[in-house]
C-alpha cells in the first residue's frame, strides 16, 4: 500500500491538502469549543454563589401559641418576615407557603370568606391550601415542621411538600398534636 | 446685516460650516452632506416620504424620545443610588429637594410615550407594506428594537423601589420561572435530575439568573439598574445605528416602486 | 349621566361581551371602511366619544381609574390608534378607488417628485421635535409620576398589575398557564412578527396604503394588534380590579366581590361526564383526550386548511411557508378559542398535568 501511494504522482499534494484540511478542522473545533466554554463561564457569572436572604430554618414558638379550631385557624404573624402562614386545626398544625402557585404573588387571608385570595389573578385557596378557584394550577406548598427539643415549633423552608406529588402524606409536613 | 456677515466671515464660523446659507440647491445639498448628524438623511427624498400623513413621523419621534430618555436618565443617575437602603428615598427626594423636580416625570412619561410610538411606527410600516423586499432585514432589526424598548421600560419600572415597582417586576419575572426546562416551575424541569438532586431549582433556574436571587431583592435592584442604564441602551444604540443605516441602504423611506 | 346608561355600559363591558364587541367592531371597521372614514362620520364618532368621556368624568369610580397617572398613556394610545387608523383607512379607500380606475396611487404620483431634505424634511422633523417637547413638558408639569409606599415583599397590593404594556399578556394568564402565556406566546409573537416579511410574499402594496391588494395581511395583523393586544391592554387596565375580578367602568372596586370560578378540566369532562367513570390513575391515559385535541389542532388542521379554504394561499406559498403561517395563525387563534371554551363550558385545562407543571 505504501508503495502505491508513493508511486502515484498526485498523491503527495493530496496528502498535503488533507493534512491541511485536518489542521483547519482541528483548529476550528478547538476555537469553537474554547468560545463555547468561555460563553458558558460568562453565563455562570450571572448566578451568584452567596445570597443575602433570611435563614430558611427558624423557630416560631410553642404549640400553645397557635390554638386550633375545627375549621382551622390561620396565623399571619410570620407572613411578612418569613413568608409563611401557620394553620392550626383541632389535632394538627401545618405551615403554608405564602407564595401563590400561579405567579408568585402573596395571597391575602380573607377571614370572613375563609379563603386565601390572590390579588394578582384571583386564585383562591381554602385554609387547607387546596386551590378551588382562579388560575392557580395546584395547591399552596407546605413546609417541613417539627417540634424542637426546647418545646418550640421549628419550620424548615428548605424542605417543601407538594400536594399533587402526594407529599402531603409525609409525617414531616404537619405537626400532630397529642 | 453687516454684523451677521462679520460673523459668518470669521475663520471660526467657516471652520464649523463648510457651506453658505442653504437657499440654493448646492448649499442645500452641502448642508446635509457636511453635517455628521444630518447626513443620516439623503440629499433628496421622495415627496411622499416627507408627507407627515404618510410616515406619521413615528420613527423620528421614537428616536427623539430615546434621546430624551438618555439625557434625563443621565441626569437622574446623579441623584439615584440603586440600593434597597436609598433607592426609594432618593426617588422621593427627586420630587422634593431638587429645583424643577420634573426630571423623573419627563423620564417616565417619555418612556411610556416611546413604547406607544414604537408600536405606532410598526403599525405604519406594516400598513404601507414597507417590510417587503428589500426591507425584510430591517423589519427584523425593528422587531428586536421593539423588544429592547419594552425591556428598557420594564427594567426601569423596578428602580423607584416602591410597591408598584416590586410587584410589577415580581409578576413579570415570575413568568421566567415557568419557562419550559430551564425554569423551576416549567414543564420538563423536574426531569433534569442527578440521582435525587434536582438540577433546576429556585436557586439555579433562568429566573434566578435574571433577578439574582430567589425573590426580587437588593441584588435584583442592582442588576436591573445596570441593565437599564448600561447594557440595554448600548445594545439598542448599536441596533439603531444598523436600523438607520439600512433605511438608507434599502432605498430610503419606502414608496411605490 | 343616568344610572341606567351606566349599568348598561358596565354590562356591555363585561369580559365576554367586551371581547365579542371588539371582534364585531373590528369586523365593522374593515367592512364599512368607506363609510366611517368620511370626515363627518369620523368627526361624529369623535365628538360622541368626547361628550361621553366628559359626562363620565362626573362619575367617581370612572374618574378614579382613568385619571390614575400611569393609566394616562393608555388613553393617549387609545386616541392615537383611533386617529391613525382613520387616517390610514382613509388613504386605503382613496388609493383602492384609484387602483380600480387604473390610475396611479396617491403615493405613486408623489414619489416621482424628489425634494431636498433641507429644508423640507429637516424642518418638519424640527417642528415635530418642538411640538413633542412642549407636549412632554406639559404632561410632566401637570401629572406627577406615581410613587407608592416603599417596597414590601409581604404585602401584595390588590390588584397587582404588570406594567401597562404587558397587561395584554397578564390578561392571557387568566386563560393559559404562565409557561404558555408568559413564555411561549410572547416568543411566538416575536417570531411571528419577524417571520412576516418571509411569509407575506405578495409583491403588491409595497410603499403605499392599500387594502384591496393585501386584505389577508392587513386583517390578520390588525386583528392581532387591535383586538388581541390593544383592547386587552384597555381591558386589563380599566376593567380589572381587586382579585383580578372584572369591574365595569362605573363600578366601585369592591375587594370582596365574589365571582364563582369553578372550572373543570377536559379530562374530567370526558371521563366523569361522558364515560361516567373515575379518572384513570395513569397520567398519560388520563390526559389522552387533551393530547389528542392538541395534536389534532396543530397537526391535522394545517393540511386540512391547505386543502379547504386556504387552497389558493397554499399554492402560492408552498409547503414550508404555508406551514409556518398555519402554525402562527393557530397559535394566534388559540387565545380566543380558549376564551370561548372557558366562557361556554367553564373549561380550565385541555391538558392538565399539574404534577409536572404541564397544563395547556
Amino acid at each position: 500500500m505504501a508503495d502505491a501511494t508513493t508511486k502515484n504522482p498526485t498523491s503527495a499534494p493530496q496528502d498535503t491538502r488533507r493534512s491541511f484540511l485536518e489542521g483547519v478542522a482541528v483548529g476550528w473545533t478547538i476555537f469553537s469549543a474554547a468560545s463555547a466554554a468561555g460563553l458558558l463561564a460568562t453565563a455562570r457569572f450571572l448566578f451568584p454563589n452567596d445570597l443575602f436572604e433570611p435563614p430558611t430554618k427558624f423557630k416560631i414558638g410553642p404549640p400553645s401559641r397557635f390554638p386550633g379550631s375545627k375549621d382551622g385557624t390561620v396565623n399571619e404573624d410570620f407572613k411578612s418576615i418569613n413568608g409563611i402562614w401557620i394553620v392550626s386545626t383541632a389535632d394538627e398544625i401545618y405551615v403554608l407557603s405564602t407564595v401563590c402557585t400561579h405567579l408568585g404573588c402573596t395571597p391575602n387571608w380573607l377571614s370572613a370568606e375563609r379563603k386565601f385570595k390572590c390579588p394578582c389573578h384571583g386564585s383562591g385557596f381554602y385554609s387547607s391550601g387546596i386551590n378551588f378557584e382562579g388560575p392557580a394550577p395546584r395547591p399552596l406548598e407546605k413546609y417541613k415542621v417539627s417540634l424542637a427539643p426546647d418545646g418550640q415549633i421549628e419550620v424548615d423552608k428548605s424542605t417543601k411538600y407538594q400536594f399533587e406529588l402526594g407529599q402531603w402524606e409525609d409525617p414531616n409536613s404537619r405537626l400532630k398534636l397529642a | 446685516m453687516t454684523l451677521l456677515k462679520s460673523i459668518t466671515e470669521t475663520q471660526i464660523w467657516k471652520s464649523l460650516f463648510r457651506h453658505k446659507y442653504p437657499d440654493n440647491p448646492r448649499d442645500q445639498a452641502l448642508a446635509v452632506l457636511s453635517n455628521v448628524f444630518l447626513h443620516l438623511h439623503p440629499i433628496k427624498v421622495k415627496k411622499s416620504g416627507v408627507r407627515m400623513s404618510f410616515t406619521w413621523c413615528m420613527g423620528g419621534i421614537t428616536f427623539f424620545l430615546f434621546l430624551v430618555e438618555t439625557i434625563t436618565g443621565v441626569l437622574l443617575m446623579f441623584y439615584y443610588r440603586p440600593t434597597v437602603e436609598f433607592a426609594f428615598n432618593d426617588i422621593k427626594a427627586l420630587r422634593e429637594h431638587v429645583p424643577l423636580g420634573i426630571m423623573r416625570e419627563l423620564h417616565r412619561w417619555g418612556a411610556h410615550a416611546m413604547v406607544i410610538s414604537v408600536w405606532l411606527h410598526m403599525l405604519r410600516v406594516f400598513l404601507t407594506g414597507s417590510y417587503k423586499p428589500p426591507r425584510e432585514f430591517n423589519w427584523n432589526v425593528g422587531v428586536i428594537l421593539l423588544v429592547l424598548t419594552l425591556l428598557l421600560s420594564f427594567t426601569g419600572y423596578l428602580l423607584p423601589w416602591d410597591q408598584l415597582a416590586i410587584w410589577a417586576v415580581t409578576v413579570g419575572s415570575n413568568m421566567a420561572r415557568a419557562h419550559p426546562i430551564i425554569g423551576h416551575e416549567g414543564p420538563g424541569a423536574s426531569f433534569l435530575q442527578l440521582g435525587d438532586v434536582p438540577l433546576v431549582t429556585a436557586a439555579s433556574d433562568v429566573r434566578f439568573a435574571l433577578i439574582s436571587g430567589r425573590v426580587v431583592g437588593a441584588a435584583t435592584l442592582l442588576r436591573f439598574y445596570v441593565l437599564h442604564c448600561v447594557a440595554i441602551p448600548l445594545g439598542a444604540g448599536v441596533l439603531m445605528a444598523v436600523h438607520f443605516w439600512r433605511v438608507r441602504k434599502d432605498g430610503g423611506i419606502s414608496g411605490p416602486m | 349621566m343616568p344610572e341606567q346608561i351606566k349599568d348598561l355600559v358596565d354590562w356591555l363591558l363585561g369580559p365576554k361581551i367586551y371581547f365579542l364587541l371588539s371582534v364585531v367592531g373590528f369586523w365593522a371597521m374593515i367592512q364599512f371602511r368607506a363609510f366611517w372614514t368620511q370626515a363627518w362620520v369620523a368627526g361624529g364618532i369623535f365628538v360622541f366619544g368626547v361628550v361621553f368621556f366628559a359626562l363620565s368624568m362626573g362619575d367617581r369610580d370612572f374618574t378614579l381609574i382613568v385619571a390614575k397617572p400611569d393609566n394616562v398613556p393608555i388613553s393617549i394610545m387609545f386616541v392615537s390608534i383611533g386617529f391613525l387608523l382613520w387616517l390610514s383607512f382613509r388613504k386605503m379607500v382613496i388609493n383602492d378607488r384609484l387602483i380600480a380606475k387604473g390610475l396611479p396611487t396617491f403615493e405613486a404620483r408623489e414619489s416621482r417628485r424628489r425634494v431636498f431634505c433641507w429644508p423640507d424634511l429637516v424642518y418638519s422633523e424640527f417642528l415635530c421635535l418642538i411640538i413633542l417637547s412642549v407636549l412632554l413638558l406639559v404632561w410632566a408639569l401637570y401629572l406627577k409620576a406615581p410613587l407608592e409606599e416603599p417596597a414590601s415583599s409581604a404585602r401584595t397590593p390588590n390588584p397587582s398589575k404588570a406594567p401597562w404594556y404587558f397587561l395584554g399578556l397578564q390578561e392571557m394568564l387568566v386563560y393559559y398557564d404562565p409557561w404558555l402565556a408568559g413564555v411561549v406566546f410572547p416568543l411566538q409573537i416575536i417570531t411571528g412578527l419577524m417571520a412576516i416579511p418571509f411569509i407575506d410574499i405578495n409583491p403588491k402594496g409595497n410603499g403605499y396604503y392599500t387594502f384591496k391588494e393585501r386584505p389577508f395581511a392587513i386583517v390578520t395583523y390588525l386583528f392581532g394588534f387591535i383586538v388581541l393586544w390593544a383592547t386587552l391592554i384597555v381591558l386589563g387596565t380599566f376593567l380589572r380590579g381587586p382579585n383580578w375580578n372584572f369591574f365595569g367602568p362605573y363600578e366601585f372596586w369592591d375587594p370582596h366581590k365574589v365571582e364563582a370560578l369553578n372550572n373543570v378540566n377536559l379530562s374530567e369532562y370526558v371521563y366523569n361526564v361522558l364515560l361516567e367513570r373515575a379518572l384513570p390513575s395513569n397520567i398519560l391515559l388520563r390526559e389522552l383526550p387533551g393530547f389528542l385535541a392538541v395534536a389534532l389542532y396543530f397537526g391535522a388542521l394545517p393540511p386540512v386548511l391547505a386543502n379547504f379554504g386556504f387552497r389558493k394561499i397554499y399554492s402560492q406559498l408552498g409547503f414550508i411557508r404555508f406551514n409556518v403561517l398555519a402554525n402562527l395563525l393557530l397559535f394566534m387563534a388559540a387565545l380566543p378559542i380558549k376564551m370561548l371554551l372557558r366562557w361556554a363550558f367553564n373549561l380550565k385545562y385541555i391538558v392538565a398535568i399539574p404534577e409536572y407543571f404541564f397544563n395547556i
